[in-house]
């Protein structure tokens, strides 16, 4: 479980990233969804440590994450958005690498537990090979492995699947999934919805550093059942309902605008039908209310 | 010229010269070369020898001067890194894919970025030809003129720096990788040195002008009498340097290998990249889909309702069945667990250190240079053969060392930070000593070992000559007592502004100028031990010597420079930050800090101690 409280904060260049951000995360996998540059990263670096917060508390399994950075450590996996490896190293020399840094000292017990983590990410045959030569998706899945290297009970991962090809997104998705239990809290920042509606129990949308929702993604989806409509109109008429409309998508497609509409209640236009909602139909319905948390 | 403007080459040209003009280099390379002719001007050798400031002979001499001191370094800088910039940029791609042939691109890097360099060599001649205008008490001048300066800059310095241009641009476009074009920028002295010392030296003066790239003995000649003495300043003054056949040939063959090299680039020249590289800079995320800022991915999955755990039978082929991780005991911090984290990281940061191809280049020409000297080393039998080899070849070692302590501290400090692994190390329980003393440790193990390998080559070389008996506890003192200290004050000392300024050029900036600085005032005389950790010109063989009496004296200085070493270490690990912003709570801070604070008013007091006692010594 982590509980996060009034957490602020703003870069040096007035940057205001987090404005108050308060959020009980459970164990299971839990999804911070919101667009590039909503403070999830910085949110992320907090929880990983490796930023100071201007106020505000983060706590996880009991532990002061901001004032007691040691022990946060020893029950946290991360893996950021952005990371290298030694290109000189191997697979296994790497885990083993941070597997001793987390204080893993039994050689044997190392040795095992390296060869399972290979396992489990489908590495093993890749053991003996140096990490430079590395695809992305494979690279991504050894930082996983090093992320759950000394069973961690916060895993902290950080728009892990962009880039990513389809494959390798359902892979890690699996690998996600397999790691989040009742004792295990897996926080996965990101800006694809489809992470989230196919991963997790429960999520928050982030944006310009508030949380705007957190529930789960069923609750999301109910809470804007019967208010999404779509049309295929001309351009023209296109920009006509967008000046009147709360236009939640457009996107054209053989020469006409496909327009997904939000409409609690009446029908906007003779053109329209009721479309099933997604995520994304919520997140841009929250968006343009600018609505606080549910 | 309209036509001109509109190739893609002069497009490169333009954009180089844009790029070179946001950067801070060419204006320090200006504001450095116009203080170096100030201060040739005013206080070089013309006034005790009464030679003419802008004599004909003075502006030659000073040239071929400038030409060697400094400036292969920085055409080095300039030079090295502009195609490697942008792969490294990821512009490259976008560049090369625009109607442009590789000649165009790679002429526009390389006439951009020496047309700027050539701007900044020009001031050191623009400057002096201004001073014509001013005189000191007692400065000897003739009547101004403008033409020496242009035609032997260009001559001597503009015709020798093409080439070094050229093979630095060579170097770095075909490598794409600065570190070897600083590598053999650091090896030029040296090299030409020994060119000088065992190829010219012994040749008639025609072939010593026409086989220097530098032209650094052409100026020279005229003005010396057959005895090597000067002739007298009336005579110099009136000297008029013109180019001979000799001088012509010289050029000729500079301009001709300068054309080589950049015929060798352009068919060289691949934009492939390397499969090691490409791998270690495509990141996991560098293809970000992200698009604008307040978008939303829809995976191509985009379901409407989430079920809670991912269908099997998406990617089921190729997901793994989930395996069991075994259980595994933890260390709980403490002691015992920060030793093996210090071990773990020393071990990787060790593998790394000996994979850098640099120390290929930098291991023997250190040992080389180093132990040059002795060739023609007059070694005194007292206080013994060994002891004498040991001491010469630990004053040449010197500067080496100190390149090595400020270079590969610098590379390991920032290794992290340029691979993008700091967050996944930072995240780790390994305590921060684990992770700052793992660097100086490995980085003194290489000094240690660049050391010894000087050693062994002065200690064969010993034998070669007969100077026996070899004793090899002589090297043994000699090398522990007066280099390692200072190895470890070195490490420690770039560790620290490395930690304090956290930018890696910065810092190197800073240490160069902290310690070009000290060597100055060493030189100038103002060599007090306290602010010689390094015992630079400080010490004699003899002083080993338990009989002598010095003894004593010389090991309270190291010492001092030990505790120097220690207080500098603590130093950077109180203020190593992992989490950046906000100072963080005293009961925060302090967490895991109290030992290294204990360790700082140690090392404090002792070098306080050791300072006194060298001060009451002296």
């Amino acid at each position: 479980m982590l509980t996060i409280r009034g957490l602020e904060k703003t870069y040096p260049g007035g940057v205001r990233a987090l404005k108050g951000v308060s959020l009980d995360v459970p164990a299971g996998m839990f999804g911070l969804l919101g667009p590039n540059g909503a403070g999830k990263t910085t949110l992320m670096k907090i929880a990983a440590t490796l930023l100071e917060p201007d106020a505000g508390t983060i706590e996880a399994g009991g532990v002061d994450i901001v004032s007691d950075k040691a022990a946060a450590r020893r029950l946290l996996g991360y893996l950021p958005q952005e990371f290298g490896l030694y290109p000189t190293l191997t697979a296994a020399q790497t885990l083993d690498y941070f597997a001793r840094l987390k204080g893993v000292a039994d050689r044997r017990e190392r040795a095992a537990l390296v060869g399972a983590l290979l396992e489990r990410v489908n590495l093993s045959a890749e053991a003996g090979r140096r990490v430079g030569g590395f695809s992305g998706g494979m690279r991504q899945r050894l930082g996983i492995a090093q992320a759950l290297v000394g069973r961690p009970t916060l895993v902290i991962v950080d728009e892990p699947t962009a880039g990513l090809d389809p494959e390798e997104r359902a892979r890690f998705h699996n690998l996600l999934a397999e790691v989040a239990d009742a004792e295990t809290t897996v926080l996965l920042s990101t800006h694809i919805v489809s992470d989230v509606s196919n991963l997790c129990a429960r999520m928050a949308i982030i944006r310009r550093g508030e949380i705007i929702a957190a529930c789960t993604p069923r609750e999301a989806l109910a809470e804007i059942d019967g208010a999404v409509w779509e049309a295929a109109v001309e351009r023209e008429r296109a920009a006509e309902l967008r000046s009147r409309l709360r236009v939640i998508s457009s996107q054209v497609f053989e020469g006409r605008a496909r327009l997904r509409v939000y409409s609690k209640g009446a029908r906007p236009g003779e053109e329209f039908t009721p479309a099933p909602p997604t995520l994304e139909d919520f997140y841009f319905s929250r968006a343009a209310a600018g609505g606080g948390a549910s | 010229m309209k036509a001109l403007a509109a190739t893609p080459f002069f497009a490169v040209f333009r954009t180089e010269v844009l790029l070179n003009a946001k950067r801070v280099t060419p204006y320090a390379m200006l504001a450095l070369f116009s203080g170096n002719a100030l201060l040739w001007w005013g206080w070089g050798p013309a006034g005790g020898h009464g030679w003419a400031t802008n004599s004909d002979f003075f502006v030659a001499r000073s040239l071929a001067g400038f030409s060697f001191m400094t400036l292969p370094f920085f055409t080095a800088v300039i030079m090295g890194d502009p195609v490697a910039r942008d792969f490294r940029a990821g512009v490259a791609p976008l560049i090369l894919s625009k109607p442009l042939g590789h000649g165009a691109y790679l002429a526009g890097k390389f006439f951009g970025n020496f047309f700027v360099l050539v701007c900044c060599q020009a001031a050191f001649p623009a400057t002096f030809a201004l001073l014509q205008m001013f005189r000191r008490p007692g400065m000897l001048t003739q009547p101004a003129r403008l033409l020496p300066y242009a035609e032997h800059f260009l001559a001597v310095v503009v015709v020798t720096h093409l080439v070094l241009a050229a093979f630095y641009f060579a170097v770095g476009t075909l490598t794409r990788n600065a570190k070897i074009v600083y590598a053999l920028a650091a090896s030029f002295y040296p090299l030409y040195l020994a060119y000088q010392t065992v190829v010219l030296r012994g040749l008639p003066t025609r072939w010593r002008v026409a086989l220097d790239p530098l032209l650094m003995n052409w100026a020279d000649v005229p003005a010396k009498s057959p005895g090597g003495g000067w002739l007298d300043a009336g005579t110099i003054n009136r000297l008029a340097y013109s180019y001979d056949a000799d001088v012509l040939a010289n050029r000729a063959l500079m301009l001709l290998s300068a054309a080589a090299l950049l015929a060798l680039v352009r068919r060289r020249f691949s934009t492939d990249e390397r499969a090691e590289r490409r791998a270690a800079d495509k990141g996991p995320t560098a293809i970000g889909l992200g698009a604008g800022d307040e978008t939303l991915f829809r995976g191509e999955t985009s379901p409407g309702v989430a079920p809670s755990v991912p269908a099997r039978g998406v990617g089921a082929s190729s997901a793994p069945a989930a395996v069991a991780l075994p259980e595994v005991r933890t260390l709980a911090g403490g002691a015992r667990a920060g030793l093996r984290q210090l071990c773990a990281a020393a071990g990787v940061e060790l593998r790394l250190l000996f994979a850098e191809r640099s120390l290929l280049v930098l291991l023997p020409l250190s040992t080389l240079a180093s132990v040059a000297g002795l060739v023609y080393f007059e070694a005194a039998p007292e206080p013994s053969y060994s002891a004498s080899y040991a001491a010469r070849t630990a004053d040449s070692f010197v500067l080496f060392m100190a390149a090595i302590s400020l270079f590969y501290t610098g590379e390991s400090m920032h290794r992290d930070r340029e691979l993008r692994i700091e967050p996944v190390l930072w995240s780790t329980p390994a305590p921060n000593f684990a992770l700052l003393v793992s660097k100086f440790v490995t980085t003194f193990v290489l000094t240690a070992a660049a050391a010894v390998l000087v050693a062994m080559t002065a200690a064969a070389l010993q034998l070669y000559k007969g100077h026996a008996p070899f004793e090899p506890l002589a090297y043994l003192k000699t090398y522990s007592v007066i280099l390692m200290p200072g190895a470890a004050f070195m490490i420690a000392a770039a560790l620290l502004f490395n930690v304090v300024l956290r930018d890696k050029y910065l810092a190197y900036a800073v240490c160069l100028a902290t310690g070009g600085g000290l060597f100055y005032l060493y030189n100038l005389g103002l060599n007090h031990p306290l602010y010689n950790p390094l015992l630079y010109s400080l010490w004699t063989p003899a002083d080993l010597d338990a009989a002598a009496g010095r003894l004593p004296q010389l090991l309270t200085h190291r010492l001092y420079c030990l505790a120097l070493a220690a207080l500098c270490l603590s130093l950077a690990h109180l203020l190593f930050a992992r989490a950046p912003g906000r100072a963080p709570r005293a009961g925060a801070y302090l967490r895991g800090r109290g030992w290294a604070l204990m360790l700082t008013a140690l090392s404090a007091t002792a070098a306080i101690i050791t300072g006194l006692l060298l001060g009451a010594a002296r």
